[in-house]
């Protein structure tokens, strides 16, 4: 039963670490990025490294996604023009 | 001849690196010093001599406690730098992007935010006291603590904060990771021990392990105020508008 857990978390970490990358929209692919690390955050909690989960979930899910967040609604698209 | 010489010189480079590579252990195997003598040496001792019942709590407070004030110190320059390159908020000149964006903010999310943030914030600090006993400590809990800052001035606006959070104290809280580390540092010079040992001799016998769980407690709790801070700080600077 864990084991597919584990199965199924690392199927969806490798499926959202090629989605960062290949999203061209930033606001999609930041969203996505929240998705990675909140994975990433339970992988960490299953590997029991409870203190890198937490880390994970409020550094990478929270923080950084509302920093990338303002930093796109700060800046203008190139391809608009 | 200059291109000949740069040549050579990053062969030298590569053949250094690639003979560093070949003397190195072989990975993962036992017979590593890691896998010998440093894994068994915390598995054995590391509650003892960290003086925290959190394993890692003790490890990167007190074997590794160098490499900690550094990460510290790195977390207070990047605020240096964004503050440096952005500028810090002034409340009278500016006013936050989520304030005069034309999206209304739902009733829902000011109530929920007007009832969560206080757990929130309670929350972090439990997580920054009980670092030393459970999963947690100062960077877990400062993270925390700047993401309630940063739900707060989203949904309330900026004057609340910078108002209930002035600038006169933030810089002082700023500051507080690496100042932590210094006093506590200092301390254990002033005993005639090396820098950042917190098991001090020149204490009475039977208060050595409060003393040293109270020097634990005030880096943790300045890791986590420091962190929070930095956090709150970037944020406002990345989030101010010029009032028009």
């Amino acid at each position: 039963m864990l084991r597919s857990l584990d199965v199924i978390l690392l199927v969806f970490l490798l499926v959202t670490a090629v989605g960062v990358v290949r999203t061209k929209d930033l606001l999609g692919a930041s969203i996505i990025f929240s998705a990675y690390s909140f994975t990433m955050a339970i992988v960490w909690q299953q590997l029991s490294a409870p203190d890198l989960a937490l880390t994970e979930a409020a550094v990478g899910a929270g923080v950084t996604t509302v920093l990338f967040l303002i930093t796109i609604s700060r800046t203008v698209r190139r391809e608009d023009e | 001849m200059k291109k000949g010489l740069v040549v050579f010189a990053l062969f030298l480079l590569w053949i250094l690196l690639v003979y560093t590579v070949i003397v190195l252990p072989p990975m993962g195997s036992p017979e590593n010093p890691t896998n010998t003598h440093i894994i068994p040496r915390y598995l054995e001792k590391g509650v003892e001599e960290g003086g925290a019942h959190n394993l890692v709590t003790g490890i990167i407070l007190n074997y590794r406690g160098f490499d900690t004030m550094g990460e510290v110190t790195v977390i207070f320059v990047a605020l240096t730098c964004v503050l440096a390159v952005l500028g810090r908020e002034n409340i009278l000149r500016h006013t936050s992007k989520a304030e005069v964006s034309s999206v209304e903010k739902s009733v829902i999310v000011k109530c929920v935010v007007r009832f969560l943030a206080p757990f929130i914030i309670l929350f972090a600090f439990y997580i920054i006291l009980h670092g030393a006993e459970s999963p947690g400590g100062g960077f877990q809990g400062g993270a925390i603590l700047g993401a309630s800052v940063i739900i707060i001035t989203l949904t309330f606006g900026f004057a609340l904060v910078a108002k209930k959070l002035s600038l006169k104290y933030r810089v002082l809280f700023e500051s507080a990771g690496p100042l932590s580390f210094f006093i506590a540092g200092m301390v254990a010079i002033f005993c005639g021990q090396n820098f950042l040992t917190y098991l001090l001799p020149c204490v009475a016998h039977t208060y050595q392990d409060f003393v040293r769980h109270l020097l634990l407690i005030m880096v943790e709790i300045g890791i986590g105020v420091g962190g929070g801070a930095a956090i709150s700080s970037i944020f406002l600077a990345m989030e101010k508008v010029e009032k028009e």
